[in-house]
């Protein structure tokens, strides 16, 4: 009996063991302050590296440590769980975004001094993404992204053919190329989220920016508003792959690279994978003309990556720093040159070729926030539109995208409806 | 039982039908092998031979996914896992096999354990992320211990079946020479179920090995396991798939080798398993 | 075998009552830690679970108690619904595939053939892979290599998982392949315990081919059957590894499976308490299925 217990001892010795060396295992104490910085941009990891070693290099008081994981999202929302909060996020300007706002994780950084270098737009742009009008700035936006239609310059010259301007010259355009049994557009519609990208920008041009905020104050329906959107979705299916859900983001990327259609609705992160087939492709874009009247075409362009300082933050000064830091100048261009990115800093950088056709807009500011940038991710615009492109039933998509929506939106238009009501009643 | 002749016919059905377990792994060498550049989207663009044989794509899938590291990181969970649950499920296997029959508390316990066999992972996901982080289990001890816990239904359930294989009285005999039950289990018992060790070591083995949910959300980002590391090739917007597929090719290759050398064993293992 | 165990546990029990005592004590000395474990890490986030179905929680930040409303929208929610009959229809299909095939395998692997040994141990082989590896991989095969193969055969050429119709049974067809290896084995290991005597005695009253099957092999190996097909729905009602990597949810969100809906929206997404509440509800599900199908098939084993 004694050895019974002295082996069940030695086993919650050994259990013991476990906790005890996961205690030992903490850091050396060091006197720098550290920083630690956590972005959802994977494929610019060799540019995180470097500015990590620059700016070590450079700071003395301050350790900077910047991690690129995979799947950051789930990352970054066990690490909230955890309470185990970096000081920096790098995220999106999407949905998410709006949560942590709302869900106060974010800090306050109005007072930070490198927020007057940054273009209006996109900081209106992310005033735009908070659920209900909060006092305070959030984010530093960083980069954007541009969605069009990336085209083969070199398909384009031989046959003499002109960047459309309006969604009929498009239509037209489309129509030769068939003519030349050449295919107008490739789909990869099999993973959903690339249906999006073409949806991002019928819509920015089409629709209100502020059209989901607008159905939550019960203002109107997305059945009125998406109309033209879902319609010209359904057109452009004529021009792409028979079999168009049959197809991943790779397998576009792959098609378009060998010359197998001559235009691809997709944002220019999808460059490096294309030219990954074919180094030697010459790609450029243009933006998508959702609209006859050309004035009404607008560029949909937003918050692609933007730093955030998570509120728990200790060292406010020297997240501060490191903000200042990727701010710079040379590692702005830095990052454009890794990323084929748009920079959301004032000033006189060099943007990517294949950005050429969208150099006038984005010079002029002419750009609207991607929609799904408001769009909840559980609710799966994505998967509904892929559903309704297979189906081609406009108004039965249509009425569920608004049924979907409420449900899916519920205590948000609850919180807004009261936000509303108490602002009348003040200003009342 | 005379030697009877052979079945000719069946065995070449059965060559044949192996088709269908080898074509895919062939796609899979052919195309780990591949440079972006060879890819097309057409048959013959997926199942020709790649141009060069070179082992160019397996070095950098080992350099992208820190191969040595995360290798060590995968074995250290897996083994440690395989000798946890060894350890510490044949004992309330053996505990539950012998009182469930005669005490209606134990029989309460071996269903309650059992039945732990039906929870969907997603339920404790978010839960034991925030648990194990309170404990400061955050890291691979965490995952074991986790593991320890989700394959304990199926091996209590295992261990006690097999127990009615050894006859009660082996335990007697040594109980009347004055052994105590202790020892009498790590003396005799435990030697006897050796076969089964092998079965749960081997499913266990499985389970962890190709595992990728429970160290992605337990352990903090910085730590890689081999499944984990595979998920570098898949940011959003581009997948190498010629790396990826070389680094699955990299990542099997270990449990492969396990499989090849103890096949008899697992088979039988297996096997055993489902005997009870 | 059980009242061996019973007498020779009473005969012993009168001769050494301290050591009766003693062996209790051990027994539960062994069993309180390793039930205190379990409960640490599986029933204590349970229960954490089940508070949180309760709740409106993303996940993060601040949370409200909405009391019923999860449980109530469950069932009002099409796309869940639509997951359920999705997930079914596919652990349904699935484990009939996987039994069917397995069982066959299993015979002909245990008959007199060459090279048995080396044919098991290739058969076996899928077993060994992860599922999300072998999603990635039949994704080329059903994209590029299956269509072009229907068009040499005169068929339309569409791909399977790109339509709506054949999607699951695309992912059917890449579970099986995967688990049939486990099932065979096992169907081996009932079919070894089969005395050869029996079909001696079989073919002596003339019973041939199907049944002798039906009514000498069979019977006998029904206790694998119960194992294989609880096992298998099971696993099978779990599916999300296939999902991940060969569909996604689409298209046109026909293969949902209930983990990854719960997966997706829960943990990806902001709907932590309500697919909590989904996760809750699934548990029962999974636990009912296995309870009756264990007394079902307890009942037959009982009448033969």
């Amino acid at each position: 009996m004694l050895k019974g217990s002295k082996v069940i001892l030695f086993t919650a010795l050994l259990l013991l063991g476990c906790f005890s060396v996961v205690g030992c295992g903490k850091e050396k104490e060091s006197k720098k302050t550290k920083i630690e910085l956590v972005h959802y941009k994977p494929e610019a990891v060799s540019y995180f590296e470097e500015v990590e070693k620059k700016f070590n290099e450079s700071h003395k008081d301050i350790e900077l440590k910047i991690s690129s994981p995979n799947d950051a999202m789930t990352v970054l929302k066990t690490r909230f769980i955890r309470e185990d909060n970096p000081d920096i996020i790098g995220i999106g300007g999407e949905f998410n975004f709006s949560n942590f706002i709302d869900a106060g994780m974010l800090m306050d950084i109005s007072d930070f001094d490198g927020l007057k270098d940054i273009k209006q737009k996109y900081l209106d742009i992310n005033e735009n993404l908070k659920f209900v009008p909060t006092k305070g700035t959030y984010g530093v936006p960083y980069m954007a992204n541009a969605a069009g239609i990336l085209y083969n310059k070199d398909m384009f010259q031989e046959n003499g053919w002109q960047i459309p301007e309006t969604w009929d010259e498009l239509l037209a355009l489309c129509e030769k190329i068939k003519k030349v049994g050449k295919l107008p557009f490739y789909m990869g519609y099999k993973d959903i989220w690339s249906c999006l990208s073409p949806w991002n920008s019928a819509a920015s041009s089409l629709a209100d920016a502020t059209v989901c905020k607008d159905v939550n104050k019960g203002k109107t329906s997305f059945s009125k508003e998406y109309v033209t959107v879902a319609e010209q979705m359904k057109k452009l299916l004529s021009y792409g792959p028979k079999d168009f859900v049959a197809y991943s983001y790779n397998d576009a990327c792959t098609a378009f690279a060998r010359g197998e259609s001559a235009m691809y609705m997709i944002g220019s992160y999808a460059v490096p994978q294309i030219k990954s087939v074919n180094p030697d492709m010459n790609i450029d874009s243009f933006v998508y003309p959702a609209s006859n009247n050309k004035e009404e075409n607008v560029l949909t362009s937003g918050v692609d990556l933007q730093f955030c300082v998570m509120n728990d933050c200790p060292n406010k000064e020297a997240a501060y720093e490191v903000l200042r830091f990727l701010l710079k100048d040379e590692n702005v261009q830095a990052y454009m040159d890794n990323q084929n990115a748009v920079p959301c800093k004032e000033g006189d950088f060099t943007l990517a070729p294949m950005l050429d056709g969208m150099k006038e807009y984005i010079k002029e500011e002419k750009v609207t926030d991607f929609q799904d940038h408001f769009y909840p991710s559980e609710m799966a615009v994505d998967a509904m539109i892929q559903t309704y492109l297979l189906d081609g039933d406009t108004k039965k998509f249509l009425k569920k995208f608004d049924e979907t929506w409420v449900r899916y939106n519920r205590d948000l238009i609850d919180k807004v409806k009261k936000y509303e009501s108490e602002h009348q009643s003040e200003e009342g | 039982m005379k030697e009877g002749k052979k079945n000719i016919g069946l065995t070449i059905l059965l060559i044949l039908g192996l088709v269908t377990i080898l074509f895919p792994l062939y796609m899979t060498v052919v195309i780990a092998f591949k440079q972006p550049s060879e890819m097309t989207n057409s048959i013959r663009g997926i199942l020709s031979l790649p141009a060069h044989w070179s082992l160019d794509n397996f070095k950098e899938a080992m350099r992208v996914t820190d191969f040595w590291r995360s290798l060590g990181n995968s074995l250290f969970i897996t083994l440690a896992t395989i000798a946890l649950s060894i350890l510490v499920h044949s004992l309330i296997g053996y505990v539950l096999g012998r009182s469930k029959a005669k005490n209606k508390y134990y029989n309460g316990i071996y269903l309650y354990l059992v039945s732990g066999m039906f929870v969907p992972f997603a339920i404790l996901m978010m839960p034991l992320v925030k648990q194990t982080a309170h404990m400061g289990l955050a890291n691979e001890i965490g995952v074991i211990l986790c593991y320890t816990v989700f394959f304990m239904p199926m091996n209590t359930m295992l261990y006690s079946g097999y127990l009615s294989n050894l006859p009660l009285a082996l335990e007697e005999a040594a109980c009347v020479d004055g052994a105590s039950t202790w020892k009498t289990y790590w003396k005799i018992i435990f030697p006897n179920m050796r076969p089964m060790h092998a079965t749960v070591a081997i499913l266990t083995a499985l389970g962890t090995w190709n595992d990728v949910m429970t160290p992605l959300v337990i352990m903090s980002g910085d730590k890689n396991t081999l499944p984990l590391a595979q998920l570098n090739f898949q940011t959003q917007f581009g997948t190498n798939y010629n790396l990826a597929f070389a680094s699955y090719l990299l990542a099997l290759l270990p449990i492969v080798i396990f499989y090849i050398i103890c096949q008899k064993q697992i088979i039988a293992g297996v096997a055993n398993g489902a005997v009870k | 075998m059980q009242e061996n165990q019973n007498a020779a546990a009473r005969t012993a029990g009168k001769k050494t009552k301290s050591k009766m005592n003693a062996k209790s004590r051990t027994f539960l000395l062994i069993t309180i830690p390793i039930v205190a474990l379990f409960f640490a890490f599986n029933t204590l986030p349970l229960i954490q679970g089940v508070v949180y179905s309760f709740t409106n929680f993303r996940g993060y930040g601040n949370y409200d108690f909405v009391g019923l409303r999860n449980y109530i929208d469950l069932f009002q929610d099409s796309r869940v619904g639509g997951s359920y009959i999705f997930t079914f229809k596919l652990a349904v299909v699935t484990t009939i595939i996987v039994n069917v095939i397995s069982l066959l395998l299993a015979m002909a692997l245990n008959s007199r053939i060459k090279f048995k040994s080396t044919l098991r141990g290739m058969y076996f082989l899928p077993n060994v892979l992860g599922g999300l590896v072998v999603g990635y991989i039949f994704n080329y095969f059903f994209t590029y290599i299956l269509p072009e193969l229907a068009k040499m055969m005169g068929f339309q050429g569409n791909s399977m998982l790109a339509d709506s119709k054949t999607a699951w049974l695309a992912i059917a067809l890449v579970c099986a392949w995967q688990s049939i290896a486990m099932n065979t084995i096992i169907y081996i290991s009932g079919l070894q315990t089969v005395p050869v005597d029996i079909y001696e005695a079989g073919s002596l009253d003339g019973a041939t081919g199907w049944m002798k099957f039906r009514h000498l092999t069979f019977p006998l190996i029904l206790p694998f059957f119960t194992i294989n097909l609880v096992l298998c729905m099971k696993n099978f009602l779990m599916v999300f590894d296939q999902i991940m990597s060969l569909t996604k949810g689409g298209p046109a969100q026909s293969t949902e499976s209930i983990s990854y809906l719960i997966y997706n929206n829960g943990m990806s997404g902001g709907q932590f308490g309500f697919q909590s509440a989904n996760a809750v509800l699934f548990f029962v599900v999974i636990v009912v299925v296995s309870v009756l199908q264990m007394r079902f098939l307890g009942k037959k084993e009982e009448q033969l």
